[in-house]
């Protein structure tokens, strides 16, 4: 089924009457320039984006801005990171659009949006629970534990959204490719067009 | 321009420029699966450093951003981190370079980069962080400095600007210029100004897709040429008035100048980085 929808979004969707008619998605991979502005816009928004988070990051760490306030530096800065965050995920959709079967069969694809939705999650468990007591310690040179776990957390998973984002180009785990049945597994190849091969090249 | 790369500069360098691939560092970062992808991660990591340090320690001298600190207390909190930004796109990016030498030797776009990254060090270290840590006043050493890294950069936009394959990309620039101006106009003009974009964003679409047909390149590319000339003398003018109204941190209009360029020199050596691939 959704094998279907990702086939009909990047074939069918927008497509004219006439045989040799493109599909929006094929257009918007097919364009001229369109494509290469989004992408560039998608890493220039991420320079944003992540470097505002980082500083955020690195005051709940203990590391800088140790004088000022938590929120004096995170009030200022959360607005340039939800503004960054809108472009990037404008730009981001506009990609995956563009490739939709790709990115679903891809691993690293997948492994971005996993970690992508535990940063999420980590900055709802901080809104949620850690600020709650941010009055008692927003002004301490060195913020409590888990404010800093929540910190060192928010780090980590942003790098690996970016390794795994930087990596998704590289056809190094393709479908219909000699690879592990792991990877197989893992990327649905079975039902992809280039389907799943083992490592002793035998299509499967 | 048709094209402007290190070929046309030093065409006898081209049989030492092949012979790069196959000696160290570019066969360390080829050699591995993960090499070469790993430290273009790298480079990318080193850019976000980079622009989330430069943003707000010179959107603080445009009066935006963490204004309950002075611009000398922000320096003084991101000048490591800035540091290790720029260190880090130096040294990946050398090793990217190396392992991907002949086709930078060929691409304008990498002159470009080159340029900005110049330009970028030029106006950070000479201009931008001796401006912020004297909070906003600008003396005569960072003037000069500031002349020679605003050369180099506008040189650098004009490479970019009119070279076929890439000139596209400096739509990459225009957007960074419109959009840091909204956290930074105040009041009507702030108004005035997105309506004013919003409107010559609407009638170009409706110009290139109901007036002239999509597919009529011919009569597409100087229509759009007049438009990115209608959005930069927009994002310039209100740009000049931002720059000229309130008294600014010390310094006044030439310390904002200085911050939004320092800014914007940064986004051209990453718009032009990414157009390397496109060309």
């Amino acid at each position: 089924m959704i094998g279907a929808f990702l086939n009909w979004l990047q074939h069918g969707f927008g497509k004219g009457p006439t045989p040799d008619g493109q599909s929006f998605s094929e257009l918007l991979l097919g364009s001229l320039n369109f494509w290469n502005l989004l992408e560039g816009t998608h890493l220039i928004a991420l320079m944003l984006f992540a470097g505002t988070i980082l500083v955020v990051d690195l005051r709940l760490l203990g590391v800088t801005f140790r004088k000022t306030k938590v929120s004096v530096v995170s009030n200022a800065i959360l607005p340039l990171t939800v503004f960054s965050f809108i472009f990037v995920v404008i730009t981001g959709t506009g990609l995956l659009f563009a490739k939709p079967i790709f990115y679903y069969h891809d691993i690293w694809f997948r492994a971005k949006m996993v970690f992508l939705a535990i940063a999420l999650i980590n900055i709802l468990v901080f809104h949620g629970q850690t600020q709650k007591t941010q009055g008692s310690w927003d002004a301490d040179e060195l913020p409590p534990r888990t404010a800093r776990l929540a910190a060192a957390g928010s780090l980590f998973m942003w790098l690996l959204v970016i390794a795994t984002g930087r990596f998704i180009p590289y056809n190094w785990y393709e479908c219909g490719k000699p690879q592990p049945a792991f990877i197989n597994w893992v990327e649905e190849c079975k039902t992809s067009d280039k389907g799943e091969m083992n490592l002793a090249g035998q299509h499967l | 321009m048709s094209s402007i790369n290190l070929e046309y500069f030093f065409p006898h360098a081209k049989p030492w420029v092949e012979s790069l691939a196959n000696i160290p560092p570019a066969t360390w970062v080829n050699g591995p699966t993960f090499g070469y992808a790993s430290w273009e991660v790298g480079h990318i990591v080193s850019l976000v450093l980079l622009g989330g340090t430069t943003i707000l320690m010179n959107l603080r001298m445009l009066d935006a951003g963490m204004t309950e600190e002075p611009p000398a207390e922000i320096y003084r909190n991101l000048r490591f981190w800035q540091n290790l930004g720029i260190v880090g796109i130096v040294i990946t990016g050398v090793l990217i370079g190396s392992a991907n030498a002949v086709k930078l030797y060929d691409s304008s776009a990498f002159v470009v980069k080159m340029m900005a990254l110049l330009a970028g060090v030029i106006l950070t270290y000479g201009v931008s962080r001796p401006v912020a840590a004297a909070n906003g006043a600008v003396a005569l050493l960072p003037k000069i400095w500031f002349a020679i890294g605003g050369a180099i950069f506008l040189a650098g936009i004009w490479i970019f600007s009119t070279t076929e394959l890439i000139d596209v990309g400096i739509y990459h620039l225009i957007t960074a210029a419109a959009l840091i101006l909204i956290p930074v106009t105040r009041g009507r003009l702030r108004w005035a100004y997105l309506a004013g974009m919003i409107a010559l964003i609407l009638a170009q679409f409706i110009h290139t897709h109901i007036v002239i047909k999509p597919d009529d390149y011919a009569h597409l590319d100087p229509v759009n040429k007049v438009y990115t000339g209608l959005y930069v003398a927009w994002v310039l003018g209100t740009g000049m008035v931002t720059l000229f109204r309130g008294s600014g941190e010390g310094g006044g209009p030439l310390t904002k100048l200085v911050a939004y360029s320092t800014m914007l020199v940064w986004v051209l050596g990453a718009a032009a980085g990414r157009w390397i691939a496109f060309q």
